[in-house]
Protein backbone atom coordinates (compact mmCIF):
# COMPACT_ATOMS: atom_id res chain seq x y z
CA UNK A 1 0.00 0.00 0.00
CA UNK A 2 2.88 2.47 0.66
CA UNK A 3 4.11 1.53 -2.86
CA UNK A 4 0.77 2.75 -3.94
CA UNK A 5 1.23 6.19 -2.49
CA UNK A 6 4.65 6.27 -3.37
CA UNK A 7 3.61 5.82 -7.23
CA UNK A 8 1.07 8.52 -6.85
CA UNK A 9 3.73 10.83 -5.44
CA UNK A 10 5.75 10.18 -8.14
CA UNK A 11 3.52 10.93 -10.86
CA UNK A 12 2.69 13.78 -8.96
CA UNK A 13 6.63 15.46 -9.01
CA UNK A 14 6.22 13.82 -13.19
CA UNK A 15 3.28 16.30 -13.71
CA UNK A 16 4.52 18.83 -11.63
CA UNK A 17 7.63 19.41 -12.91
CA UNK A 18 5.72 20.05 -16.62
CA UNK A 19 2.89 22.58 -14.49
CA UNK A 20 6.42 24.22 -13.59
CA UNK A 21 7.90 24.40 -16.82
CA UNK A 22 4.55 26.06 -17.88
CA UNK A 23 4.13 28.42 -14.86
CA UNK A 24 7.02 29.73 -15.14
CA UNK A 25 6.52 31.89 -18.53
CA UNK A 26 3.30 33.20 -17.63
CA UNK A 27 4.55 33.87 -14.32
CA UNK A 28 7.56 36.21 -15.84
CA UNK A 29 4.96 37.53 -18.72
CA UNK A 30 3.05 38.48 -15.65
CA UNK A 31 6.20 39.79 -13.11
CA UNK A 32 6.72 42.39 -16.33
CA UNK A 33 3.90 43.35 -18.37
CA UNK A 34 1.41 43.20 -16.04
CA UNK A 35 -1.73 40.82 -17.64
CA UNK A 36 -2.38 37.04 -17.99
CA UNK A 37 -1.02 35.69 -20.85
CA UNK A 38 -4.11 33.28 -22.50
CA UNK A 39 -2.17 32.17 -25.48
CA UNK A 40 0.62 31.11 -23.40
CA UNK A 41 -1.35 27.88 -23.76
CA UNK A 42 -1.36 28.01 -27.40
CA UNK A 43 2.82 27.66 -27.09
CA UNK A 44 2.61 24.26 -25.70
CA UNK A 45 0.10 23.49 -28.07
CA UNK A 46 2.40 24.80 -30.91
CA UNK A 47 5.70 23.35 -29.75
CA UNK A 48 3.99 19.75 -29.72
CA UNK A 49 2.25 19.76 -32.83
CA UNK A 50 5.54 21.37 -34.58
CA UNK A 51 7.74 18.61 -33.25
CA UNK A 52 5.06 16.05 -33.99
CA UNK A 53 5.00 17.22 -37.88
CA UNK A 54 8.57 17.53 -38.47
CA UNK A 55 9.08 13.84 -36.84
CA UNK A 56 6.39 12.33 -39.32
CA UNK A 57 6.48 12.44 -42.65
CA UNK A 58 7.20 13.85 -45.11
CA UNK A 59 10.19 15.15 -42.66
CA UNK A 60 10.71 12.11 -40.78
CA UNK A 61 13.40 13.47 -38.34
CA UNK A 62 14.08 12.15 -35.57
CA UNK A 63 12.38 12.98 -32.41
CA UNK A 64 15.11 14.59 -30.56
CA UNK A 65 16.23 16.25 -34.11
CA UNK A 66 12.80 17.56 -35.07
CA UNK A 67 12.48 19.36 -31.37
CA UNK A 68 14.95 22.35 -32.63
CA UNK A 69 13.16 23.68 -35.52
CA UNK A 70 9.72 23.26 -34.10
CA UNK A 71 10.99 25.30 -30.61
CA UNK A 72 12.63 27.79 -33.34
CA UNK A 73 8.82 28.53 -34.67
CA UNK A 74 7.59 28.20 -31.46
CA UNK A 75 9.86 31.04 -30.18
CA UNK A 76 8.90 33.02 -33.40
CA UNK A 77 5.21 32.84 -32.48
CA UNK A 78 5.89 33.94 -29.06
CA UNK A 79 8.08 37.13 -30.32
CA UNK A 80 5.25 37.35 -32.80
CA UNK A 81 2.27 37.62 -30.19
CA UNK A 82 4.90 40.07 -28.56
CA UNK A 83 5.42 42.42 -31.96
CA UNK A 84 2.39 42.20 -32.77
CA UNK A 85 -0.61 42.47 -30.24
CA UNK A 86 0.81 42.78 -26.69
CA UNK A 87 3.70 45.80 -27.65
CA UNK A 88 0.55 47.63 -29.44
CA UNK A 89 -1.29 47.59 -26.48
CA UNK A 90 1.01 48.17 -23.80
CA UNK A 91 -0.58 51.21 -23.18
CA UNK A 92 -4.14 50.25 -23.40
CA UNK A 93 -6.47 49.56 -20.78
CA UNK A 94 -6.04 45.77 -19.54
CA UNK A 95 -9.25 44.18 -20.27
CA UNK A 96 -8.77 45.06 -24.25
CA UNK A 97 -4.83 43.25 -23.77
CA UNK A 98 -7.02 40.64 -21.95
CA UNK A 99 -9.49 40.07 -24.35
CA UNK A 100 -6.82 40.11 -26.97
CA UNK A 101 -4.66 37.40 -25.62
CA UNK A 102 -8.15 35.23 -25.57
CA UNK A 103 -8.92 36.07 -28.91
CA UNK A 104 -5.14 34.93 -29.81
CA UNK A 105 -5.47 32.00 -27.71
CA UNK A 106 -8.53 30.68 -30.17
CA UNK A 107 -7.07 31.56 -33.01
CA UNK A 108 -3.87 29.79 -32.86
CA UNK A 109 -6.12 27.15 -31.51
CA UNK A 110 -7.95 27.08 -34.29
CA UNK A 111 -4.95 27.05 -36.58
CA UNK A 112 -3.81 23.84 -34.96
CA UNK A 113 -7.38 22.24 -35.59
CA UNK A 114 -6.79 23.52 -39.08
CA UNK A 115 -3.37 22.43 -40.08
CA UNK A 116 -3.76 18.54 -38.17
CA UNK A 117 -7.25 18.22 -37.38
CA UNK A 118 -9.09 17.96 -33.80
CA UNK A 119 -8.66 14.04 -33.38
CA UNK A 120 -5.73 12.90 -30.69
CA UNK A 121 -2.40 12.27 -32.27
CA UNK A 122 0.17 10.24 -31.12
CA UNK A 123 4.21 9.99 -31.43
CA UNK A 124 5.14 7.15 -33.52
CA UNK A 125 7.35 6.05 -30.59
CA UNK A 126 8.43 2.10 -30.18
CA UNK A 127 6.36 1.30 -27.04
CA UNK A 128 8.10 2.68 -23.98
CA UNK A 129 8.57 0.32 -21.40
CA UNK A 130 8.63 1.23 -18.14
CA UNK A 131 11.24 0.12 -15.34
CA UNK A 132 10.13 -0.98 -12.25
CA UNK A 133 12.26 1.08 -8.98
CA UNK A 134 11.52 -0.59 -5.86
CA UNK A 135 7.90 -0.94 -6.48
CA UNK A 136 7.71 1.95 -8.54
CA UNK A 137 6.84 1.95 -12.40
CA UNK A 138 8.67 4.87 -14.67
CA UNK A 139 8.74 5.17 -18.06
CA UNK A 140 11.93 6.71 -19.57
CA UNK A 141 10.22 9.35 -20.98
CA UNK A 142 9.09 10.14 -17.32
CA UNK A 143 12.57 10.22 -16.15
CA UNK A 144 13.33 12.92 -19.09
CA UNK A 145 10.52 14.86 -18.27
CA UNK A 146 11.94 15.40 -14.63
CA UNK A 147 15.79 15.56 -15.96
CA UNK A 148 14.82 18.33 -18.44
CA UNK A 149 12.51 20.69 -16.00
CA UNK A 150 15.66 19.70 -13.38
CA UNK A 151 18.58 20.85 -16.48
CA UNK A 152 15.69 23.71 -17.56
CA UNK A 153 15.45 25.78 -13.94
CA UNK A 154 18.79 25.18 -13.46
CA UNK A 155 19.66 27.11 -16.51
CA UNK A 156 17.44 29.74 -15.71
CA UNK A 157 19.06 30.05 -12.28
CA UNK A 158 22.31 30.85 -13.69
CA UNK A 159 20.82 33.21 -16.18
CA UNK A 160 18.80 34.89 -13.43
CA UNK A 161 21.60 35.22 -10.75
CA UNK A 162 24.98 34.82 -12.57
CA UNK A 163 24.92 37.09 -15.87
CA UNK A 164 23.93 40.89 -16.23
CA UNK A 165 20.98 39.89 -18.58
CA UNK A 166 19.31 37.98 -15.50
CA UNK A 167 20.32 41.53 -12.97
CA UNK A 168 18.25 43.32 -15.84
CA UNK A 169 15.37 40.73 -16.15
CA UNK A 170 14.71 41.34 -12.49
CA UNK A 171 15.34 45.05 -11.81
CA UNK A 172 12.56 45.25 -14.80
CA UNK A 173 10.12 42.79 -13.37
CA UNK A 174 11.04 44.72 -9.44
CA UNK A 175 9.73 48.01 -11.27
CA UNK A 176 10.12 48.35 -14.96
CA UNK A 177 9.88 52.47 -15.43
CA UNK A 178 13.24 52.46 -13.22
CA UNK A 179 14.72 50.02 -14.99
CA UNK A 180 14.18 51.98 -18.11
CA UNK A 181 15.52 55.18 -16.54
CA UNK A 182 18.86 53.57 -15.78
CA UNK A 183 19.11 52.47 -19.30
CA UNK A 184 18.16 48.99 -19.21
CA UNK A 185 17.61 48.20 -22.67
CA UNK A 186 14.38 47.37 -22.76
CA UNK A 187 13.99 45.12 -26.01
CA UNK A 188 16.64 43.01 -25.05
CA UNK A 189 14.92 42.16 -21.72
CA UNK A 190 11.43 41.64 -23.94
CA UNK A 191 12.93 39.49 -26.38
CA UNK A 192 14.43 37.24 -23.39
CA UNK A 193 11.01 36.99 -21.31
CA UNK A 194 9.73 35.90 -24.61
CA UNK A 195 12.00 33.27 -25.84
CA UNK A 196 12.16 32.08 -22.08
CA UNK A 197 8.79 31.72 -22.05
CA UNK A 198 8.06 30.36 -25.45
CA UNK A 199 10.94 27.54 -24.74
CA UNK A 200 9.86 26.33 -21.53
CA UNK A 201 6.22 25.92 -22.78
CA UNK A 202 6.96 24.39 -25.69
CA UNK A 203 9.73 21.55 -24.46
CA UNK A 204 7.00 21.31 -21.67
CA UNK A 205 4.48 20.67 -24.31
CA UNK A 206 6.97 18.40 -26.31
CA UNK A 207 7.40 16.19 -23.30
CA UNK A 208 3.76 16.04 -22.10
CA UNK A 209 2.87 15.10 -25.79
CA UNK A 210 5.80 12.67 -25.81
CA UNK A 211 4.60 10.43 -22.23
CA UNK A 212 0.94 10.84 -23.40
CA UNK A 213 -1.14 12.69 -26.74
CA UNK A 214 -1.58 15.65 -28.68
CA UNK A 215 -4.68 17.18 -28.77
CA UNK A 216 -5.69 20.86 -29.58
CA UNK A 217 -7.03 21.64 -26.03
CA UNK A 218 -3.61 20.56 -24.58
CA UNK A 219 -2.98 23.71 -23.90
CA UNK A 220 -6.03 25.43 -22.74
CA UNK A 221 -5.99 22.64 -20.09
CA UNK A 222 -2.71 22.68 -18.65
CA UNK A 223 -3.07 26.42 -19.09
CA UNK A 224 -5.97 26.31 -16.28
CA UNK A 225 -3.20 24.64 -14.10
CA UNK A 226 -0.37 27.13 -15.05
CA UNK A 227 -2.84 29.59 -13.86
CA UNK A 228 -3.47 27.59 -10.02
CA UNK A 229 0.64 26.76 -9.70
CA UNK A 230 1.75 30.58 -10.70
CA UNK A 231 -1.13 31.72 -7.96
CA UNK A 232 0.23 29.66 -5.58
CA UNK A 233 3.34 30.43 -6.06
CA UNK A 234 2.88 34.35 -6.10
CA UNK A 235 2.55 36.10 -9.46
CA UNK A 236 5.22 37.27 -10.73
CA UNK A 237 7.53 34.96 -8.79
CA UNK A 238 9.87 32.39 -11.15
CA UNK A 239 10.45 30.13 -7.73
CA UNK A 240 7.16 30.48 -6.55
CA UNK A 241 5.80 29.05 -9.76
CA UNK A 242 8.43 26.24 -9.63
CA UNK A 243 7.27 25.18 -6.29
CA UNK A 244 3.64 26.00 -7.24
CA UNK A 245 3.69 23.53 -10.00
CA UNK A 246 5.10 20.84 -8.42
CA UNK A 247 2.64 21.35 -5.39
CA UNK A 248 -0.30 21.16 -7.66
CA UNK A 249 0.92 17.93 -9.66
CA UNK A 250 1.47 16.24 -6.04
CA UNK A 251 -1.63 17.12 -4.96
CA UNK A 252 -3.59 16.25 -7.92
CA UNK A 253 -1.89 13.00 -8.18
CA UNK A 254 -2.38 12.10 -4.89
CA UNK A 255 -6.07 13.24 -4.48
CA UNK A 256 -6.70 10.39 -6.72
CA UNK A 257 -6.34 7.81 -3.88
CA UNK A 258 -9.48 9.52 -2.70
CA UNK A 259 -11.71 11.12 -4.74
CA UNK A 260 -12.80 9.66 -8.51
CA UNK A 261 -10.58 10.65 -11.28
CA UNK A 262 -13.32 12.56 -13.09
CA UNK A 263 -13.06 14.88 -10.84
CA UNK A 264 -8.95 15.55 -10.94
CA UNK A 265 -9.10 18.95 -12.71
CA UNK A 266 -11.17 20.11 -9.51
CA UNK A 267 -8.28 20.00 -7.59
CA UNK A 268 -6.65 23.20 -9.34
CA UNK A 269 -9.55 24.78 -9.98
CA UNK A 270 -10.73 24.63 -6.26
CA UNK A 271 -7.21 25.74 -5.03
CA UNK A 272 -6.99 28.30 -7.69
CA UNK A 273 -10.41 29.84 -5.48
CA UNK A 274 -9.35 29.08 -2.04
CA UNK A 275 -5.92 30.96 -2.95
CA UNK A 276 -7.30 33.81 -4.34
CA UNK A 277 -10.03 33.75 -1.37
CA UNK A 278 -7.76 33.42 0.94
CA UNK A 279 -4.04 34.42 -0.16
CA UNK A 280 -3.81 36.29 -3.31
CA UNK A 281 -0.57 37.25 -3.13
CA UNK A 282 0.29 33.40 -3.37
CA UNK A 283 3.04 31.99 -0.59
CA UNK A 284 5.90 33.85 -2.06
CA UNK A 285 4.18 36.49 -3.63
CA UNK A 286 6.52 39.71 -3.92
CA UNK A 287 5.48 42.93 -1.54
CA UNK A 288 3.12 45.08 -2.93
CA UNK A 289 2.09 42.57 -5.83
CA UNK A 290 -1.19 43.79 -7.48
CA UNK A 291 -3.95 41.16 -6.77
CA UNK B 1 -38.21 31.23 -44.65
CA UNK B 2 -38.61 28.54 -41.96
CA UNK B 3 -34.81 28.91 -41.79
CA UNK B 4 -34.95 32.55 -41.66
CA UNK B 5 -37.30 32.42 -38.53
CA UNK B 6 -34.22 29.79 -37.33
CA UNK B 7 -31.79 32.49 -37.75
CA UNK B 8 -33.70 35.06 -35.44
CA UNK B 9 -34.61 33.20 -33.03
CA UNK B 10 -30.60 32.30 -32.32
CA UNK B 11 -29.62 35.79 -32.90
CA UNK B 12 -32.67 36.93 -30.39
CA UNK B 13 -31.32 34.07 -28.11
CA UNK B 14 -27.75 35.44 -28.56
CA UNK B 15 -28.66 38.86 -27.87
CA UNK B 16 -29.78 38.10 -24.45
CA UNK B 17 -26.68 36.41 -23.43
CA UNK B 18 -24.76 38.77 -24.90
CA UNK B 19 -26.70 41.99 -23.07
CA UNK B 20 -26.68 40.13 -19.82
CA UNK B 21 -22.85 39.80 -20.36
CA UNK B 22 -22.57 43.80 -21.56
CA UNK B 23 -24.05 44.38 -17.92
CA UNK B 24 -20.90 43.19 -16.23
CA UNK B 25 -18.30 43.51 -18.83
CA UNK B 26 -19.75 46.56 -20.08
CA UNK B 27 -21.06 47.98 -17.76
CA UNK B 28 -19.36 47.48 -14.72
CA UNK B 29 -16.43 46.50 -15.87
CA UNK B 30 -15.86 43.04 -14.36
CA UNK B 31 -14.04 40.47 -16.64
CA UNK B 32 -16.22 37.58 -16.62
CA UNK B 33 -14.80 34.95 -18.83
CA UNK B 34 -16.97 32.33 -17.07
CA UNK B 35 -20.77 33.58 -18.16
CA UNK B 36 -21.68 30.13 -20.50
CA UNK B 37 -21.40 28.68 -16.97
CA UNK B 38 -24.87 30.75 -16.14
CA UNK B 39 -26.71 29.83 -19.47
CA UNK B 40 -25.49 26.58 -19.31
CA UNK B 41 -27.17 26.08 -15.17
CA UNK B 42 -30.35 27.98 -16.78
CA UNK B 43 -30.65 25.52 -19.77
CA UNK B 44 -29.61 21.99 -18.02
CA UNK B 45 -31.64 23.06 -14.35
CA UNK B 46 -35.23 23.75 -17.07
CA UNK B 47 -34.51 20.81 -19.46
CA UNK B 48 -34.19 18.51 -15.94
CA UNK B 49 -36.95 20.09 -14.33
CA UNK B 50 -39.36 19.90 -17.45
CA UNK B 51 -38.30 16.49 -18.21
CA UNK B 52 -39.02 15.32 -14.66
CA UNK B 53 -42.57 16.15 -14.93
CA UNK B 54 -42.37 19.80 -13.78
CA UNK B 55 -44.64 21.88 -15.43
CA UNK B 56 -42.11 24.81 -17.97
CA UNK B 57 -43.34 27.72 -16.30
CA UNK B 58 -42.44 26.67 -12.99
CA UNK B 59 -39.16 24.79 -14.66
CA UNK B 60 -38.05 28.36 -15.95
CA UNK B 61 -38.59 30.05 -12.68
CA UNK B 62 -36.98 27.98 -10.87
CA UNK B 63 -33.81 27.93 -13.71
CA UNK B 64 -33.00 31.68 -13.53
CA UNK B 65 -33.59 31.50 -10.03
CA UNK B 66 -30.91 28.69 -9.86
CA UNK B 67 -28.82 31.09 -12.42
CA UNK B 68 -29.31 33.78 -10.01
CA UNK B 69 -28.27 31.83 -6.70
CA UNK B 70 -25.06 30.42 -8.53
CA UNK B 71 -23.99 34.35 -9.52
CA UNK B 72 -24.45 35.59 -6.12
CA UNK B 73 -22.79 32.33 -4.74
CA UNK B 74 -20.07 32.92 -7.39
CA UNK B 75 -20.02 36.74 -6.75
CA UNK B 76 -19.34 36.80 -3.00
CA UNK B 77 -15.51 34.89 -3.06
CA UNK B 78 -14.96 36.25 -6.31
CA UNK B 79 -15.71 40.00 -6.20
CA UNK B 80 -12.78 41.30 -3.81
CA UNK B 81 -10.56 40.51 -6.90
CA UNK B 82 -9.98 43.08 -9.13
CA UNK B 83 -9.37 42.96 -13.12
CA UNK B 84 -7.50 39.89 -14.59
CA UNK B 85 -7.93 37.46 -11.34
CA UNK B 86 -11.96 37.86 -11.26
CA UNK B 87 -11.08 36.34 -15.06
CA UNK B 88 -9.39 33.79 -14.04
CA UNK B 89 -12.06 32.61 -11.38
CA UNK B 90 -14.99 32.84 -13.98
CA UNK B 91 -13.09 30.97 -16.48
CA UNK B 92 -12.21 28.02 -13.89
CA UNK B 93 -16.13 28.72 -12.48
CA UNK B 94 -17.01 27.61 -16.16
CA UNK B 95 -14.76 24.80 -16.34
CA UNK B 96 -16.01 23.38 -13.03
CA UNK B 97 -19.61 23.97 -14.42
CA UNK B 98 -18.86 21.81 -17.24
CA UNK B 99 -16.92 19.14 -15.59
CA UNK B 100 -20.32 18.68 -13.25
CA UNK B 101 -22.50 18.39 -16.45
CA UNK B 102 -20.40 15.98 -17.95
CA UNK B 103 -19.35 13.67 -14.71
CA UNK B 104 -22.72 13.72 -12.58
CA UNK B 105 -23.80 10.95 -14.67
CA UNK B 106 -26.29 9.89 -12.79
CA UNK B 107 -28.39 13.19 -13.20
CA UNK B 108 -27.36 14.56 -16.32
CA UNK B 109 -26.49 11.53 -18.49
CA UNK B 110 -23.29 12.83 -18.93
CA UNK B 111 -22.05 13.48 -22.58
CA UNK B 112 -24.88 11.93 -24.19
CA UNK B 113 -26.84 14.96 -23.14
CA UNK B 114 -30.49 15.43 -22.32
CA UNK B 115 -32.85 14.86 -25.47
CA UNK B 116 -36.67 15.71 -26.27
CA UNK B 117 -36.78 18.67 -23.59
CA UNK B 118 -40.45 19.26 -23.83
CA UNK B 119 -41.97 22.68 -25.16
CA UNK B 120 -45.11 24.16 -23.25
CA UNK B 121 -48.14 23.13 -25.47
CA UNK B 122 -49.62 26.30 -27.20
CA UNK B 123 -46.23 26.75 -28.28
CA UNK B 124 -45.90 22.88 -29.80
CA UNK B 125 -43.24 21.54 -31.75
CA UNK B 126 -41.90 21.02 -35.41
CA UNK B 127 -41.92 23.89 -38.31
CA UNK B 128 -45.18 25.24 -37.41
CA UNK B 129 -44.28 26.17 -33.90
CA UNK B 130 -41.30 28.87 -35.39
CA UNK B 131 -43.52 31.86 -35.74
CA UNK B 132 -44.93 31.39 -32.27
CA UNK B 133 -41.57 30.56 -30.73
CA UNK B 134 -40.24 33.42 -32.58
CA UNK B 135 -42.46 35.52 -30.62
CA UNK B 136 -41.59 34.23 -27.38
CA UNK B 137 -38.39 34.88 -27.49
CA UNK B 138 -38.54 38.41 -29.25
CA UNK B 139 -40.77 39.59 -26.27
CA UNK B 140 -37.86 37.93 -23.42
CA UNK B 141 -35.33 40.17 -26.09
CA UNK B 142 -37.63 43.27 -25.57
CA UNK B 143 -37.82 42.94 -22.19
CA UNK B 144 -34.21 42.18 -21.70
CA UNK B 145 -33.79 45.54 -23.46
CA UNK B 146 -35.85 47.41 -21.95
CA UNK B 147 -34.91 46.24 -17.95
CA UNK B 148 -31.40 46.90 -18.67
CA UNK B 149 -31.64 50.23 -20.49
CA UNK B 150 -33.52 51.39 -16.99
CA UNK B 151 -31.24 49.93 -14.80
CA UNK B 152 -28.43 51.24 -16.34
CA UNK B 153 -29.78 54.77 -17.18
CA UNK B 154 -30.68 54.79 -13.45
CA UNK B 155 -28.64 56.38 -10.51
CA UNK B 156 -27.41 52.55 -9.46
CA UNK B 157 -26.31 52.62 -13.31
CA UNK B 158 -24.28 55.30 -13.03
CA UNK B 159 -22.84 53.66 -9.78
CA UNK B 160 -21.66 50.50 -12.03
CA UNK B 161 -20.06 53.19 -14.44
CA UNK B 162 -18.18 54.75 -11.38
CA UNK B 163 -16.91 51.67 -10.33
CA UNK B 164 -15.67 50.95 -13.95
CA UNK B 165 -13.46 53.75 -14.44
CA UNK B 166 -12.06 53.91 -10.67
CA UNK B 167 -13.50 51.50 -7.81
CA UNK B 168 -11.68 53.68 -5.00
CA UNK B 169 -13.40 56.75 -6.50
CA UNK B 170 -16.83 54.92 -5.56
CA UNK B 171 -15.73 53.73 -2.82
CA UNK B 172 -14.55 57.14 -1.78
CA UNK B 173 -18.18 58.38 -2.44
CA UNK B 174 -19.55 56.31 -0.07
CA UNK B 175 -20.56 53.73 -2.79
CA UNK B 176 -20.83 50.10 -1.60
CA UNK B 177 -19.49 48.76 -3.98
CA UNK B 178 -19.28 44.96 -3.41
CA UNK B 179 -22.96 45.30 -2.98
CA UNK B 180 -23.31 47.27 -6.37
CA UNK B 181 -21.22 44.67 -7.93
CA UNK B 182 -22.64 41.82 -6.62
CA UNK B 183 -26.17 42.84 -7.80
CA UNK B 184 -24.92 43.79 -10.87
CA UNK B 185 -23.77 40.06 -11.14
CA UNK B 186 -26.73 38.25 -10.29
CA UNK B 187 -29.09 40.43 -12.78
CA UNK B 188 -26.40 39.08 -15.56
CA UNK B 189 -26.44 35.68 -14.19
CA UNK B 190 -30.16 35.30 -14.08
CA UNK B 191 -30.46 37.18 -17.91
CA UNK B 192 -27.99 34.67 -18.66
CA UNK B 193 -29.77 32.03 -17.09
CA UNK B 194 -33.16 33.06 -19.00
CA UNK B 195 -31.39 32.83 -22.61
CA UNK B 196 -29.93 29.38 -21.54
CA UNK B 197 -33.70 28.54 -20.46
CA UNK B 198 -35.15 29.86 -24.06
CA UNK B 199 -31.69 27.78 -26.15
CA UNK B 200 -32.18 24.60 -24.26
CA UNK B 201 -36.34 24.29 -24.97
CA UNK B 202 -36.06 25.78 -28.41
CA UNK B 203 -32.97 23.40 -29.80
CA UNK B 204 -34.74 20.59 -27.41
CA UNK B 205 -31.43 18.67 -26.88
CA UNK B 206 -28.66 20.18 -24.36
CA UNK B 207 -25.32 18.40 -23.75
CA UNK B 208 -22.15 19.53 -22.02
CA UNK B 209 -20.30 20.18 -25.07
CA UNK B 210 -22.86 23.13 -25.91
CA UNK B 211 -21.06 25.12 -22.84
CA UNK B 212 -17.58 25.32 -23.21
CA UNK B 213 -15.41 28.07 -23.85
CA UNK B 214 -15.89 28.17 -27.40
CA UNK B 215 -18.96 29.92 -26.91
CA UNK B 216 -17.77 31.87 -23.94
CA UNK B 217 -15.85 33.50 -26.90
CA UNK B 218 -18.50 33.53 -29.14
CA UNK B 219 -20.40 35.99 -26.89
CA UNK B 220 -17.73 37.45 -25.91
CA UNK B 221 -17.13 38.41 -29.52
CA UNK B 222 -20.61 39.94 -30.04
CA UNK B 223 -20.39 41.83 -27.48
CA UNK B 224 -16.86 43.51 -27.94
CA UNK B 225 -17.58 43.84 -31.27
CA UNK B 226 -21.26 45.45 -31.44
CA UNK B 227 -19.75 47.83 -28.29
CA UNK B 228 -19.58 46.79 -24.64
CA UNK B 229 -21.27 49.58 -22.74
CA UNK B 230 -24.04 50.72 -25.20
CA UNK B 231 -27.58 49.73 -25.49
CA UNK B 232 -27.89 48.44 -28.61
CA UNK B 233 -24.16 47.24 -28.87
CA UNK B 234 -24.52 43.48 -27.94
CA UNK B 235 -27.93 43.21 -30.14
CA UNK B 236 -26.10 44.42 -33.10
CA UNK B 237 -22.68 42.38 -32.57
CA UNK B 238 -25.54 38.97 -32.00
CA UNK B 239 -27.01 39.61 -35.15
CA UNK B 240 -23.70 40.10 -37.29
CA UNK B 241 -21.56 37.34 -35.74
CA UNK B 242 -24.98 34.83 -36.16
CA UNK B 243 -25.78 36.22 -39.40
CA UNK B 244 -22.16 35.50 -40.53
CA UNK B 245 -22.07 32.18 -39.32
CA UNK B 246 -24.99 31.25 -40.78
CA UNK B 247 -24.07 33.28 -43.83
CA UNK B 248 -20.80 30.46 -44.36
CA UNK B 249 -23.26 27.50 -44.39
CA UNK B 250 -24.30 28.84 -47.81
CA UNK B 251 -21.06 29.18 -49.86
CA UNK B 252 -20.66 26.17 -52.07
CA UNK B 253 -17.25 24.36 -50.02
CA UNK B 254 -16.40 21.13 -51.66
CA UNK B 255 -16.67 18.32 -49.85
CA UNK B 256 -12.91 17.65 -48.99
CA UNK B 257 -12.67 21.01 -47.13
CA UNK B 258 -15.88 20.81 -45.36
CA UNK B 259 -13.69 20.00 -42.48
CA UNK B 260 -11.58 23.35 -42.51
CA UNK B 261 -14.72 25.82 -41.94
CA UNK B 262 -15.06 25.39 -38.57
CA UNK B 263 -11.26 25.88 -37.33
CA UNK B 264 -10.99 28.82 -40.29
CA UNK B 265 -14.36 30.09 -38.52
CA UNK B 266 -12.76 30.03 -35.31
CA UNK B 267 -9.39 31.66 -36.25
CA UNK B 268 -11.62 34.47 -37.81
CA UNK B 269 -13.50 35.03 -34.80
CA UNK B 270 -10.25 35.14 -32.59
CA UNK B 271 -8.70 37.34 -35.52
CA UNK B 272 -11.61 39.84 -35.37
CA UNK B 273 -11.05 40.21 -31.41
CA UNK B 274 -7.91 40.65 -31.81
CA UNK B 275 -8.02 43.34 -34.60
CA UNK B 276 -11.07 44.81 -32.39
CA UNK B 277 -8.64 45.22 -29.75
CA UNK B 278 -6.16 47.17 -31.68
CA UNK B 279 -8.08 49.16 -34.16
CA UNK B 280 -11.12 49.71 -32.61
CA UNK B 281 -11.62 48.79 -28.96
CA UNK B 282 -15.07 50.58 -28.46
CA UNK B 283 -16.59 48.34 -30.92
CA UNK B 284 -19.12 49.32 -33.80
CA UNK B 285 -21.11 51.44 -31.57
CA UNK B 286 -19.30 53.22 -29.35
CA UNK B 287 -20.00 54.62 -25.60
CA UNK B 288 -21.45 58.33 -25.59
CA UNK B 289 -18.57 59.78 -22.70
CA UNK B 290 -20.54 63.00 -22.52
CA UNK B 291 -19.87 62.50 -18.74
CA UNK B 292 -16.52 61.53 -18.67
CA UNK B 293 -15.01 64.43 -20.95
CA UNK B 294 -16.49 67.34 -18.37
CA UNK B 295 -14.83 66.61 -15.10
CA UNK B 296 -11.48 65.36 -17.24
Amino acid sequence: MTSYYAQLLVNGIIAGSIYAMFAVGLAMVYGVFKFINFSHGELITWGAYLTWMFSSSPFSLPVYISVVPALLITVGIGLAQDRFVYRPLRQSNPIAILIASIGLSYMLRNGIRLCWGSDLQTFDLPLSTGILLSGIYITKIQILMVLSALLFFSILYFLLTCTLLGKSLRAVSDNIELSAIMGINMTKVTWTIWVLASVFAGTGGILLALDTSLDPMMGMNSLIKAFAAVLLGGAGNVWGALIGGLFIGIAENISVAFISPDYKDFISYGLIFLLLLFKPRGFFGIAGGVR
Amino acid sequence: MDYFYHILIICLIYSIFAQSLNLELGFTGLYNFGHIAFFGIGAYTSALLSLNGVPIPLAVVGAITLAGIAGALLAIPTLRLSGDYFGIATLVFAEMIHLIFLNERDITRGPMGLPNIPRPDWIGSGISSLPLFLAVTFFAATITFILLRRITNSPYGRSLKVIREDEFVAQALGKNTSLIKTKAIVVGSVLAGLAGVIWAHYITYISPADFTLQETILVLLCVVLGGKGTHPGPVVGAFVIIFFAEFIRFIPIPSEYVRFVAPLQGMVYGFILVIMMLKRPQGLISESRKFATTNA
